[in-house]
């Protein structure tokens, strides 16, 4: 159980949290973040009862490939795999990146961040090549280590600016409130990630379970530490930095605070970019085997059983995609991106619900969302307005999100085909397995 | 569907396989794992245990297995005489394995080795 709340949980803290915290913050008024982030967790604990009912009926490291394949049909569930997977490599390696590479630059200025960028893939793709994996007792030490660390810090800083809550409830107009939310929604992005344990799990509710828990100690930790660091400097203040922890930090230990943080950004970030690698290498590689990508994505490392040309691969487009966040600085663009694509998933999820309790009644279901369709019904509704809040107040979000969709539906309608009969033609005319003989054709 | 017999003889074929690779013995030499093969609609359990990379068969079911491949028979004697790769039938449910995700990887990969793409 405690492994898996720290999975679920670890999953979810990464540098960029903290550039999301301050974007909840400067969507609503005064000290009042806390109320959209306790909101945007609340709302992904309903997500969080799909997936522990999806994750029950199908126990599968496949994940959502699995469900939306049998919820909808292979098409769709192919097409929101891979734009997910897209989104996710694209969003977590050029906001962690760029996040990471500017604070250590500011904490050590004479290495330039794209070296930093360099050094950390470097790093994570040795890391994956090799099948190093942070997992059991140092994923529990580093992600608790990472929630102490910021509830420690959040209360310090609370308890020097001897902080009064101002206006408690009011938190301004109903767009920046759900524009908040919807932000909000970043901070918990990846918590589901953790039912691929489901297949290494005793019980299968422990993944609900500890999805919940991971949900609920985050929501008060994040906010906690969203309203001391607001408390302790001006928002605008922090808005204008790409990582607004440091400046934090800085401002209630000086140097000791950015030591502090520094360690608590290189763990956050190495876990999740390593968590991140892990998982999407091994979509391609499980995709590549199933000829919906080309084969040489399937080839495996002899010497350490990893897939290392899938890794290779996601290494180069970090190295792309982290070098164009820096030109461009576009790295907020990321974070509505991700929020908006898991938005997406969690609408599709709800659907999948709903879809999977008409095909399949009869199946035994570990847990079962009480109250009917009520839950999904929320989830589906409650979602599609957070993802359309996104895409309409960022139009870069909208575009990039089109076009990525547009790409992926072309690829699964014209490509995976085309792979198809590639590997058709290639497979022998006759099976290995033998016929068998009619029934009552016995031999003379 | 399969018989039982199909099954064993499935499996026969890829222990078989399996044990004519040099190669693969030596990659698996220090992975040591209970493999339970079990079908859904007939009566069909078997054991596939690797020793020091060398891999054996036995009728029935292990107590304490490492990893539990689980389908219908039609599937298994497919994915076990190489007529299909795991990953399609894995993805769409209709094989489940139980066991960490490292080890479903190595099996796949070793069905890989045995039976190429």
């Amino acid at each position: 159980m405690r492994t898996v709340v720290a999975t679920s949980a670890g999953l979810t803290l990464a540098s960029s949290s903290f550039v999301a915290a301050v974007s909840v913050a400067n969507f609503v008024l005064g000290d009042t973040a806390w109320i959209a982030i306790l909101v945007g967790g609340l709302l992904c604990t309903l997500a969080a009862f799909c997936f522990s009912e999806l994750n029950g009926l199908l126990p599968s490291a496949a994940g959502i490939r699995l469900y939306f394949n049998r919820a909808f049909n292979d098409r769709v569930s192919l097409t929101v795999s891979i734009l997910y997977m897209l989104v996710v490599i694209v969003g977590v390696v050029g906001a962690e990146s760029y996040v990471l590479s500017t604070l250590l630059s500011d904490v050590i200025p004479a290495v330039p961040p794209y070296v930093w960028i360099v050094l950390m893939l470097l790093l994570v793709t040795g890391m994956n090549i090799r099948g190093i994996k942070i997992a059991g007792i140092f994923q529990d030490i580093i992600t608790y280590g990472l929630m102490f660390s910021m509830l420690a810090m959040g209360l310090i800083a609370l308890f020097k600016v001897d902080f009064q809550l101002n206006a408690p409830l009011s938190p301004g107009g109903a767009t920046g409130i759900i524009s908040a939310v919807a932000v909000g929604v970043f901070l918990f992005v990846g918590f589901e990630w953790v039912t691929p344990l489901a297949e290494e799990v005793t019980q299968i509710r422990q993944i609900s379970r500890g999805m919940m828990a991971a949900l609920g100690i985050l929501s008060v930790i994040y906010a906690i530490f969203t309203t001391a660091m607001t408390a302790t400097v001006p928002k605008e203040v922090l808005a204008s930095f790409a990582a607004p922890h440091l400046v934090f930090a800085r401002a209630v230990l000086g140097g000791a605070g950015v030591t502090w943080m520094t360690a608590v950004s290189l763990a956050a970030t190495l876990t999740t970019f390593n968590a991140g690698l892990l998982s999407v290498s091994r979509f391609m590689y499980a995709t590549a085997r199933e000829h919906a990508l080309p084969q040489i994505f399937s080839k495996i490392s002899m010497r350490y059983f990893t897939p290392w040309v899938s890794i290779l691969t996601l290494f180069l487009i970090g190295l792309v995609v982290s070098g164009v966040i820096l030109l461009t600085h576009r790295y907020l663009v990321l974070v509505h991106l991700a929020a908006a694509m898991e938005s997406i998933v969690y609408v599709m999820a709800g659907l999948a619900v709903i879809s999977l309790r008409r095909r399949m009644p009869e199946q035994e279901r570990p847990y079962r969302i009480p109250f009917g369709n009520l839950v999904p019904v929320l989830t589906i509704l409650v979602f599609a307005v957070l993802a359309l809040t996104v895409l309409v107040t960022s139009p870069w979000v909208l575009v990039n999100l089109a076009v990525a969709l547009l790409l992926c539906l072309v690829y699964v309608n014209t490509a995976v085909p085309y792979l198809k009969k590639k590997h058709q033609a290639r497979r022998p005319a006759t099976r290995r397995r033998p016929q068998r003989r009619p029934e009552g054709a016995g031999g003379n | 569907m399969a018989t039982h017999e199909e099954i064993t003889e499935s499996l026969r074929v890829f222990t078989e396989k399996y044990n004519k690779n040099e190669r693969l013995k030596i990659m698996n030499r220090d992975w040591n794992r209970v493999v339970v093969v079990q079908a859904t609609d007939v009566d069909s359990q078997h054991t596939l245990t690797l020793v020091d990379g060398v891999v054996s068969l036995k009728e029935g079911k292990a107590s304490n297995p490492d990893l539990t491949v689980i389908s219908d028979s039609e599937t298994l004697a497919d994915i076990f005489y190489g007529d299909i790769t795991p990953t399609g039938p894995y993805n769409n449910g209709t094989l489940r394995i139980i066991g960490s995700e490292d080890d479903i990887i190595r099996l796949d990969f070793i069905s890989l080795m045995i039976w190429g793409e």
